[in-house]
């Protein structure tokens, strides 16, 4: 059940995530970090965010390129994140990959090839069930995903094995400039649960509270041996692909109307409401935010790139 | 053809050698022993646990259960990424591919995933699963089920590759594979595995493991060097009997394994030699043959007496009907005759 504590707890981690990325984002755009632009979660961070809430430890989570939203949202630590963003050895993969992982904490980060998290999800609720654990696995992978092989294989044979992985199809509305419209012939992505053998509900993506109802309902149906559940939930990807996507395959309003859905902006209107964060509240919180990047951000700068030895480590185990 | 009596040439297998363990059971003891030792050591793949297609996992689901022996869908993305996942998760996978050819449907799995989540998470994981692959031609199975594929992947870095060519290699290199704590390729020719082989005694030791990147010198020799695998080791011993009657002493280097690669027996032999010949059925172009002509090239130029040379199919895919797949592949007279030119010149 939710409470008041863990909904100001939400809205924290929504801003960090914002923030962080816009620093990230802002580091590339100023030519301070080189290399393939960023790729921001902005405008779905209550998808991250509620669904990473609803996990305990011990339950994994793996990612897709958009990977610092669950980051954050899982509680890893910002000024390594940067660090990791701005390819220092002080960050969590030494630098090595901005999929930033964090297996002690329960996070894969992975992406680079679209849906190829999708399986080893599946491979890590195998794990938790042959190993009789509760722990259950999410794989967050996009609406441009969904239609990869992967998914369609993953989705089959956690519903005949009867694994504990929640599938979550964050649906933001593009993969890069090709429309959902034009990329599925159905209503819903989880029209496709029926098919796979599954349970599977949409859910408004940019509402934490609904995204936590119902990645929860989900957590329980794994944990109690009742196996794999897909949810799609429905939000917006309001900067480009990548950072310096000018997105011109969007019209300007198209891309307005969006903002006006911005889940920070909603929820904190909603705190507003029920009268948990008012409007002081909320912008010492986003000051306070703002600073922790800063000083992620300071951190990430005065760390030292990693060794040129390091290129050939971890290559075998 | 690959005679199906290969190594039977005198004939009906006699009583003694019937005694002798074959390739297939090798693996298959490999295989259950470390299920025994290890509870985490679990497989999938199509059939394995119904109807075993070639037999190594036959009878494993008795002892085993289903759980530990699963039969999956034709999903091999899903599968193989599966056996990723669950050796994130403590479990230790071995997978089979059908037909080894199917590896290029789950490649991405392979070489992205299993191959590179240790070095892009900077350490944090390891992906400790076996893929057991038949492979090789001679048999009539057409272009899409005889391949010899490991150069693939063999290219990609993060793989170990295993290339078993007796019974002992068999049982000690799946050991060291299923030990392993990184992605293993595991090939299996398929006309090896009703084979029978002598063995020593350390073959029914359990913990007798042959590690990888170690080569076995087949044969001692003075005046040339081949470097063979699986099938193609049995060939170049067949060659280098008939090749010592005409006083040319062929000594044999079966690698084993091609990664990790035994490069430095390699080039010890080939310096004692100056001539080396490569004998594989992969195909020619960008195929292992070629990587090992360039390592002894670029160390020991000086020491060689002859241009090196390599056989391997010459860049088709092997053939389904008999007489063109057996004009593709190389045969112990194509071996004959290349060795005879190089020794002449």
């Amino acid at each position: 059940m939710i409470n008041n504590d863990l909904k100001i707890e939400m809205m924290r981690k929504m801003l960090m995530i914002r923030h962080l990325e816009n620093a990230w984002g802002d580091a590339y755009l100023n030519e301070e970090i080189d290399g393939i632009p960023p790729s921001l979660s902005t405008g779905q961070e209550a998808v991250s965010v509620g669904a990473c809430m609803a996990l305990e430890k011990g339950d994994f989570v793996f990612t897709t390129h958009r990977g610092q939203a669950p980051q954050v949202a899982m509680g890893l630590d910002p000024q390594r994140i940067m660090a990791e963003l701005y390819c220092r050895e002080a960050g969590y993969n030494k630098g090595k990959s901005y999929h930033v992982s964090d297996f002690s904490r329960g996070v894969v980060g992975m992406g680079g090839i679209v849906a190829g998290q999708v399986p080893v999800a599946g491979g890590m609720a195998l794990a938790h069930k042959m190993k009789g654990s509760d722990r259950v696995s999410l794989c967050f992978f996009g609406d441009g995903a969904s239609n990869e092989g992967a998914v369609h294989e993953t989705a089959n044979l956690a519903a005949i094995w009867n694994l504990p992985l929640i599938m979550l199809c964050e649906n933001n509305g593009y993969c890069i400039s090709l429309p959902v419209s034009r990329q599925i012939n159905t209503t819903h992505i989880s029209d496709r649960a029926a098919g796979y053998g599954m349970p599977g509900e949409w859910v408004d993506g940019n509402d934490p509270v609904a995204v936590y109802e119902t990645v929860s309902k989900a957590v329980k149906r794994a944990r109690s041996g009742d196996g794999p559940s897909f949810i799609e939930a429905i939000t917006n990807r309001l900067s480009g692909h990548l950072v310096h996507d000018p997105q011109r395959y969007r019209s300007k309003e198209e891309v307005e109307s969006a903002w006006e859905q911005c889940p920070i902006r909603g929820f904190g209107n909603k705190l507003q409401s029920e009268g948990l964060l008012d409007a002081g509240s909320f912008s010492a919180m986003e000051a306070g935010i703002k600073q922790e990047v800063q000083a992620a951000v300071a951190f990430a700068r005065q760390s030292p790139p990693p060794a040129s030895g390091e290129a050939f480590e971890d290559l075998w185990a | 053809m690959i005679d199906r009596r290969l190594f039977r040439s005198e004939g009906k297998i006699s009583p003694e050698k019937r005694e002798w363990p074959n390739f297939r059971g090798a693996i298959k003891e490999a295989m259950r022993e470390e299920m025994r030792r290890d509870e985490n050591v679990f497989q999938m793949g199509e059939d394995i646990a119904g109807a075993s297609p070639f037999g190594v996992t036959a009878g494993l689901v008795k002892e085993f259960g289903p759980e530990r022996l699963r039969d999956t869908p034709c999903s091999e993305v899903a599968v193989l990424g599966a056996a990723i996942g669950a050796g994130l998760g403590g479990m230790r996978a071995i997978m089979e591919f059908q037909f080894g050819d199917f590896m290029s449907v789950a490649i991405d799995q392979l070489t992205h995933q299993a191959a590179m989540l240790r070095y892009l998470t900077g350490g944090q994981v390891s992906v400790p699963i076996v893929v057991r692959l038949p492979c090789g031609g001679g048999q009539r199975c057409g272009s899409q089920h005889s391949q010899s594929l490991y150069s693939w992947f063999a290219h990609a870095p993060g793989i170990k590759v295993a290339l078993p060519s007796t019974a002992l290699d068999a049982k000690g290199l799946m050991k060291s594979a299923i030990r392993d704590d990184n992605p293993v390729l595991f090939f299996e020719h398929k006309a090896l595995y009703r084979t029978r082989w002598p063995v020593p005694d350390e073959f029914k030791d359990e913990d007798y493991l042959i590690p990888f990147g170690q080569s076995a010198v087949r044969r001692e020799g003075s005046d040339i060097t081949i470097v063979a695998t699986l099938v193609m080791v049995h060939y170049a011993l067949e060659a280098a009997d008939l090749l010592a009657k005409e006083n040319i002493f062929v000594e044999v280097i079966d690698p084993r394994t091609l990664v990790p690669l035994d490069t430095g027996s390699i080039l010890k032999s080939v310096k004692k030699t100056g001539r080396l010949l490569v004998v594989d059925e992969a195909y020619l172009t960008c195929g292992m043959q070629g990587e090992i002509i360039a390592l002894v090239s670029e160390n020991i130029f000086q020491d060689l007496k002859a241009p090196p040379r390599r056989l391997g199919n010459p860049g088709v895919p092997v053939p389904f009907e008999p007489s063109l797949e057996d004009t593709v592949l190389p045969t112990t007279e194509k071996i004959l005759k290349a060795v005879r030119e190089m020794v002449a010149a």
